[in-house]
């Protein structure tokens, strides 16, 4: 499939001005993220302070916005970014069903990532928290697993972590029935507040707490410092200087993942200037000699 | 160069002055990646620190007795003390400053 020079992760303003910017700069770019923009942009009922567009409604927004991506050609590659990684020369980004991109730069504009991790989830990361039931799955033979399920679609992860566990407690955080086939999983519907290690993994939940040998945490969103191993954050925000570069050379944010205002508007705007510094960025680079 | 690790024999790591053991599967997304990056990080340590590559799943002994919990995990010893340990992936610069730190 060969090496993009830019990525773009998110289809909101900010990921769609980027992709903009940089096919305006000439650049081979790689859009990834659903064709339906962002809800926050589709949903909003009316935007009072988008300039020269007074009142327009969220959805004409967001219609205009693929009109202009469809109007130069801007392909949307529909696909899910589960990790990306910084090869120190280039980026290996990890799609759905191991689906591997390659990328000069990277320009991160998902959006915010609501909820916040459990009290002891970040500080027992790999030492008994997981986020990869089918990653670290063979290290559970013989042994028992917690998995908070935040969707339906966690439940065959938790059903194949119980091939290899002994025993599998399923917390279930949705309303939805679910559907599991081995005996071996126990379904609770209790609400998990915090994370502790004490020898073994101990989740306290509101109605008591559930040891076992490990717990994973499996969410519908990504936090910024999982997507992206290495990168500097600041709670859910992503840390960036005013062009939009963060701590790893060659990635860029901008968006609501680059901090507040969330304003549409202010998210467009530092897409353009996330993808012209990624430009500039490439051109060092091919200046300093590098391919 | 790393050296396999095999039938979960780590008296050569025992006995090294300074060892880096990175823990892996071959099913591993995130170990695959960090494969080529310690490969590299091998040869610019090349008479500093002794690198090893340990399968989870050729080497149950051995994960075991590192309490490996989620992989890749990179534990780095001086002579057979485990005095530091990395889990999952990591760009290269920052593997480079934690080596140095630890030499």
């Amino acid at each position: 499939m060969g090496r993009y020079e830019i990525a773009i992760i998110g289809t909101g303003p900010a990921g769609l001005e980027a992709a903009i910017t940089a096919t305006v700069r000439n650049k081979k770019v790689l859009l990834l993220g659903s064709r339906e923009s962002s809800l926050k942009v589709s949903k909003a009922h009316k935007i009072a302070n988008y300039l020269g567009l007074p009142e327009i409604a969220g959805a004409d927004l967001a219609a205009a916005y693929l009109k202009h991506i469809d109007a130069m050609g801007i392909q949307i590659t529909e696909d899910k970014i589960n990790a990306i990684y910084s090869m120190g020369d280039y980026f290996v980004l990890q799609g759905n069903e191991n689906v591997m991109y390659e990328a000069d730069a990277v320009i991160l504009a998902t959006g915010v990532v609501a909820g916040k991790p459990f009290p002891g989830e970040d500080e027992n990361l790999g030492r008994g928290v997981s986020y990869c039931a089918t990653c670290d799955a063979a290290l559970y033979r013989g042994k028992s697993a917690v998995v908070i399920g935040y969707a339906p679609k966690e439940e065959p992860e938790a059903e194949f972590l119980a091939e290899i566990a002994d025993k599998v407690t399923y917390l279930a955080m949705y309303p939805e029935e679910t559907s599991f086939t081995r005996e071996n999983v126990e379904v609770l519907r209790v609400k998990p507040l915090s994370i502790v290690r004490d020898g073994r993994m101990k989740l306290v939940t509101d109605q008591g707490e559930i040891e076992s040998d490990g717990v994973f945490v499996l969410r519908e969103a990504i936090s910024p410092k999982q997507l992206v191993p290495g990168l500097a954050t600041d709670g859910p925000h992503v840390t960036v200087d005013l062009q939009m570069k963060t701590n790893l050379p060659g990635c860029f944010a901008c968006g609501d993942i680059a901090g507040t205002p969330y304003q549409y508007i202010k998210a467009a705007g530092q897409g353009n200037v996330a993808a012209l510094s990624a430009v500039s960025y490439l051109d060092m680079k091919k200046r300093s000699g590098g391919k | 160069m790393l050296k396999e690790i095999l039938n979960d024999n780590l008296d050569e790591v025992n006995a090294s002055e300074v060892a880096l053991v990175d823990f892996n599967a071959t099913w591993c997304g995130p170990c695959k990646m960090i494969a080529p990056v310690l490969q590299e990080l091998s040869e610019e340590f090349a008479g500093q620190i002794d690198f090893y590559g340990c399968d989870v799943d050729e080497n149950q002994l051995a994960a075991q007795q590192f309490g490996v919990m989620s992989i890749p995990m990179m534990v780095l010893l001086k002579k057979g003390q485990r005095v530091d340990q990395k889990i999952g992936f990591m760009p290269k610069a920052f593997l480079e400053t934690w080596l140095r730190q630890n030499l």
